[in-house]
């Protein structure tokens, strides 16, 4: 008996690394993002645009990838003030999706963190530890998602492949 | 072979479901429900085991993890060493044996060792050793000891697993102290995690035949157990040791059967909010002559032997005790009809309570057993009068012994929680709690299950401490540890050879060092160096527990990391076509799978790189530099942070336009290498080398954090978010407009050490004019999603002329051709900038930054330095190897340095190397000398570079 399960290895994403005060970021933005979520660790949404506060003064922009040079146009990377940084990093994670009734399990077997609905909310969003790296850990519909540093996608696609063979 | 010794009735065992097991190569059969001990008990056998030092004949001595003397080796698909017989769950077809014998426990011919016992005492392996050498007498020595061999070949199905849990309460333990608690906790919302070593919940209650509210103490343990089920709060699990309580309640627990069948074992790492420790007691043995014999058990394994698997251990019992608790076996026993011949007691006065329960045996009050007649198995025991009397034999084939209870406190101890000796029980309980801790039931000193359970009816506990007999009629060796064959004698040689504090006596002797941990001897080495000393018990102390608590399989510790993800790796879009075009790959720093070389059909690794470096050199090749690290900052201060943190000037840089800097850490030695670019006014791109792009990284930040918090630098990694694919050799620059490219490649408009961006075979790109191998370069930087396109266009492109695939041993040897430093090789953590020729390096115009002060004071000292230069072999065809040491005149003496790195050099057609050399520099024309084993190699000291030393060709 194996868990019940599905993993997935998604494509690209637009992502963007922002950083700086919040106000700046707003400032510049504009309507391009949504409301940059004001608790550390969680995320806010507005269309297809999702923000996860992931340090201090430091957030992540996330759109789907045909959105990708839309977002760079209104962004500005090259030309944002002096205070804030805007960098593309699209390409510098991997992202998974365990889902299904035993995805907790599987994802117990990966990360040391406490993914319980009672530690771990539903717009909850954090780096932790996949497999002993670096990984950003999100809940998604039906199961959790999590991305790894890019260069490591093939092996954490091995190590998902062992966990629920 | 027939079922001698199981009982008519009772047992928690399935009589409907018989099992066939093979144990030194015969057939038996048990039930299912029967461990392995509890089945060769059943079946008549009772030399099971031969003792670790002197190969004595032993046999089952417990009935859980606290057995010290029957450790089998399991055979076939579950393979395993020194396994426990009472922990191993009988199934169909098991098949075992015994370890450290030959032929077999019965006739054993290691136990020739026996005669020379009294010439091998404890410690003698380490006076033996010292002369003439140990190495003469270990292979003969680990031969005749030593325990079963690791399988030789990993489970045929299946896989271990690993995975972490929380809660806000973990109970180690599911007798009625731990049911109690996680009860109490999970009606109480809380999460728990509720682990049990045994196959089936009840601790204690499943061995012995006791009531709660005049209903038998199982059905408490039923009910229990199904409202436990029925919390979705409760984790539980059974047959799962708690083995390791770490720092922040971490604790660790060995799951041996879950209910995955493709799963051999799962470890969970749990992380708990409350520990309680509800682990019970064990029952510790007395020490007496030839309290080792085959058939001298545990009385609580007598009793649970009878009561839970329906064997009795022997017809003619008789016990030996100083506590209460023998009683209790004594009117189980006789219960089931077995004869119980003699109830030896060392009390003076044995309270009235205890002797109601037995108003028809014979007790004889103030006796010990001075004695065990028989070889292989019991045949009486010499019943002693503690004052003196005459001794006499009394005729039994078991002797039960109960020396009183030790509360489980190896959990707490881990826990670095503090013990405190109680008298009224003569045993170390837990004290104060360094942890979110506490101990409850058997394990907190309350032996008895009306103490625990509300409406539990038992017998109260009393004990006068026997740390050992001591009549003068005892006739052969007294074990205090019976796994490692440490006796009463070993532990007085100890003492009187100097070795007092108990920690001492235990290496010494070994006592408590084997797998089991002493659970049943440890606290009778305590007193008896509390005997020996003239000292009260606690003044002795207890040695200190550490995990593991019981044995546990590699394998459940690694979980899924074995194969190929035993250790992380990293890939490029460009693994693939490396692989599909036979690169040789192996990993090059920071876990990334780099290609070493690429051979053709037949070629070996030196024909490959050779091959490699003549297109570079003469051609072009090109290779995979993604790996290497890459951060982007901006920010109004990057400028003087970079200056900071590297030893020359960035901030004068122009957009458009890099450097090549050390940044030294804050003694003054080289960090790590690389090239800063400025992006625009406020944006910056550097590079660090691939293994030390982390540490870079966390410098940065670290400082930023620490000492500069005010400073605006905001550092993004972009090592993943630009892989490039470096073009190099003379032709590269034809490659790149074949590729075609709107960036004007002229060396006017790009000269090197500049960047620019635009478009190479169509894709976005950041090109970059750096050189590792000394050659014309333009690095191409594109996205990931990119890379493996490029890559075949910059193939198809190079194709006309004659572009190689580079591996990263032909990025050596151009490298050292050149005398470019490597970290890990020049640059090994105890050079600076002037040892390495890079003075120039060292800004003369910045008043500070990292490491200058450290590089000042340690150079103003005039020391001599070991210093970078290049080697020629007198002989051009003698390779040395990389490590080697220099010595003056190749003599026997004190290294004057060290090859860092020796390679065919295509472009000189010989062998050349880079060195560390005491004065170097000035030692150019000299001849110096390679020691190695048997050779001294002559070389001649020069400058370290063997090729375009003005820097014509990079800059072309």
């Amino acid at each position: 008996m194996s868990y019940d399960v599905t993993f997935q290895r998604r494509g690209l994403d637009a992502l963007f690394d922002l950083k700086g005060r919040a106000g700046a970021i707003r400032g510049w933005a504009g309507d391009t993002l949504p409301q940059l979520p004001d608790r550390p660790n969680t995320r806010s949404s507005g269309g297809e645009v999702e923000v996860y506060y992931v340090g201090c003064d430091h957030w992540l922009a996330r759109a789907p990838l045909d959105q990708e040079e839309m977002l760079e146009a209104q962004l500005q990377p090259a030309t944002c003030p002096v205070e804030i940084s805007i960098v593309r990093v699209s390409d510098t994670l991997s992202f998974f999706r365990v889902t299904g009734p035993d995805a907790p399990e599987v994802m117990a077997i990966a990360c040391p963190l406490d993914l319980h609905e009672a530690a771990f909310a539903v717009d909850a969003v954090t780096y932790t530890e996949m497999f002993g790296l670096k990984a950003l850990v999100l809940r998604c519909t039906g199961g959790f998602e999590f991305a790894v540093e890019q260069s490591f996608g093939d092996m954490v696609e091995d190590y998902l492949t062992r966990a629920t063979v | 072979m027939g079922s001698s010794s199981r009982l008519a009735s009772g047992g928690r065992i399935n009589r409907d479901r018989p099992l066939r097991f093979r144990f030194n190569g015969k057939d038996y059969q048990g039930f299912e429900g029967d461990t392995l001990a509890s089945a060769l008990l059943a079946n008549g056998v009772r030399v099971t085991a031969r003792s670790f030092k002197y190969h004595r004949p032993r046999g089952i001595v417990g009935h859980g993890p606290e057995e010290p003397a029957t450790l089998v080796e399991l055979e076939g698909e579950d393979a395993s060493g020194n396994r426990p017989a009472t922990t191993v769950v009988l199934c169909e077809g098991l098949r075992a044996h015994s370890v450290n014998c030959w032929p077999s426990p019965d006739f054993d011919l290691g136990g020739i060792s026996q005669l020379f016992a009294r010439f091998i005492p404890a410690g003698f392996y380490y006076k033996t050793f010292k002369w003439p050498g140990w190495h003469l007498f270990e292979p003969s020595i680990r031969k005749a000891a030593g325990l079963a061999a690791a399988p030789a070949t990993p489970p045929a199905s299946g896989h271990f697993e690993a995975r972490h849990a929380h809660a806000d309460v973990l109970v180690a333990g599911a007798g009625p102290a731990g049911l109690k608690a996680a009860l109490e906790a999970g009606r109480a919302g809380k999460r728990v995690f509720l682990a049990d070593e045994g196959t089936e919940a009840g601790g204690s209650l499943l061995n012995r035949a006791l009531t709660i509210s005049a209903r038998p103490a199982m059905d408490w343990v039923a009910e229990a157990v199904a409202e436990l089920h029925g919390m979705k709060n409760v984790t539980h699990l059974q047959n799962a040791t708690v083995w390791a309580y770490r720092e922040h309640n971490l604790l660790i627990v060995n799951e041996r059967s879950p209910e995955q069948d493709n799963i051999l074992e799962r470890s969970w790492r749990v992380r708990a909010g409350e520990v309680v420790i509800a682990t019970g007691a064990t029952e510790r043995a007395m020490v007496f002559s030839g309290n080792d014999r085959p058939g001298v058990m545990l009385a609580a394994s007598v009793q649970a032997y009878v009561n839970r698997w329906g064997v009795a251990p022997g017809k003619r019992v008789a016990l030996f005790t100083n506590n209460n608790s023998a009683y209790a076996v004594a009117a189980d026993l006789a219960a089931a009809g077995v004869i119980v011949t003699a109830i030896l007691d060392s009390r003076k006065n044995v309270p009235p309570e205890a002797l109601e329960l037995v108003p028809d045996l014979p007790v004889h009050t103030a006796t010990v057993a001075a004695g065990i007649f028989g070889h292989k198995r019991v045949r009486a025991v010499l019943a002693a009068p503690v004052s003196g009397g005459t001794p006499k034999w009394i005729r039994c084939d078991v002797l039960a012994h109960s020396g009183g209870w030790n509360p489980t406190v190896h959990l707490w101890s881990q826990s670095r929680s503090s013990l405190r000796y109680d008298e009224g029980i003569a045993a170390f309980l837990p004290d104060r709690a360094a942890q979110t801790c506490r101990a409850v039931g058997a394990a907190a000193g309350d032996l008895t299950l009306d103490r625990i359970v509300d409406g539990g009816a038992d017998l109260p506990y009393a004990i006068e401490p026997l740390w050992r007999v001591d009549v003068p009629v005892q006739r052969g060796r007294a074990f205090l540890d019976i796994q490692n064959d440490v006796s009463v004698s070993d532990a007085q040689l100890a003492l009187r050879e100097g070795y007092s504090n108990v920690e001492h006596v235990k290496r010494y002797t070994t006592g408590g060092m084997g797998i089991d941990q002493g659970k049943t001897g440890n606290i009778n080495i305590i007193g008896t160096v509390a005997m020996q000393q003239g000292v009260p018990l606690p003044q002795v102390g207890t040695t200190t527990f550490r995990a593991p608590y019981t044995p546990v399989s590699f394998g459940a510790i690694g979980g899924l990391r074995e194969d190929s993800v035993l250790f992380p790796y990293r890939h490029t879009p460009v693994t693939q076509w490396n692989k599909d075009n036979g690169a040789v790959m192996y990993e090059a720093g920071a876990r990334w799978r780099r290609p070493g070389y690429f051979p053709n059909p037949g070629e070996n690794l030196q024909e490959a790189v050779n091959r490699e470096c003549r297109a570079v050199r003469e051609g072009v090749g090109v290779y995979d530099g993604s790996p290497l690290g890459t951060f982007e900052l901006k920010g109004r201060d990057v400028p003087k942070f970079l200056d900071f943190i590297y030893s020359n000037v960035m901030s004068s840089l122009q957009p458009g336009d890099g450097r090549y800097g050390l940044m030294l850490s804050d003694d003054g030695l080289i960090l790590d290498d690389g090239v800063a670019f400025r992006l625009d006014d406020h944006r910056w791109m550097i590079s660090t080398s691939t293994g030390h792009a982390d540490a870079v990284n966390q410098h940065m930040e670290k400082l930023l954090q620490t000492e500069f918090p005010g400073w605006q630098v905001m550092i993004t990694t972009v090592t993943s978010q630009w892989n490039n694919a470096t073009i190099c050799g003379p032709r590269a620059r034809e490659v790149m407009q074949a590729l075609g490219t709107d960036i004007d490649l002229s060396p006017q408009a790009f000269p090197f050490m500049s960047l620019r961006d635009g478009t190479v075979a169509g894709f976005p790109a950041r090109v970059v004019r750096v050189s590792f191998t000394g050659e014309l370069s333009y690095e191409v930087n594109v996205a990931p999603r990119n890379m493996a396109a490029l890559w075949d266009k910059v193939m198809e492109a190079g194709a006309p002329f004659g572009i190689l695939p580079v591996g990263s041993e032909s990025s050596h040897v151009l490298r050292v051709e050149k005398g470019f430093l490597s970290l890990g090789h020049e640059v090994d953590g105890t050079v600076d900038a002037y040892d390495l020729g890079m003075g120039w390096a060292m800004s003369k115009k910045k008043p500070d930054y990292l490491g200058k002060r450290s590089v000042m004071l340690r150079r103003a000292g005039g020391a001599t330095r070991r210093e970078l230069v290049g080697i020629l072999p007198k002989d051009p065809d003698q390779q040395i190897p990389e490590g080697a040491p220099l010595t003056p005149g190749g003599h026997k003496q004190a290294t004057e340095g060290l090859v860092t790195a020796c390679v065919w050099s295509v472009v000189n057609r010989r062998w050349v190397g880079l060195a560390l050399l005491e004065n170097g520099q000035a030692r150019h024309g000299e001849t110096a000398h390679v020691r190695l084993r048997d050779a001294v190699i002559p070389v001649t000291v020069t400058e370290p570079v063997f090729h375009d030393p003005d820097g014509t060709r990079l800059r072309s």
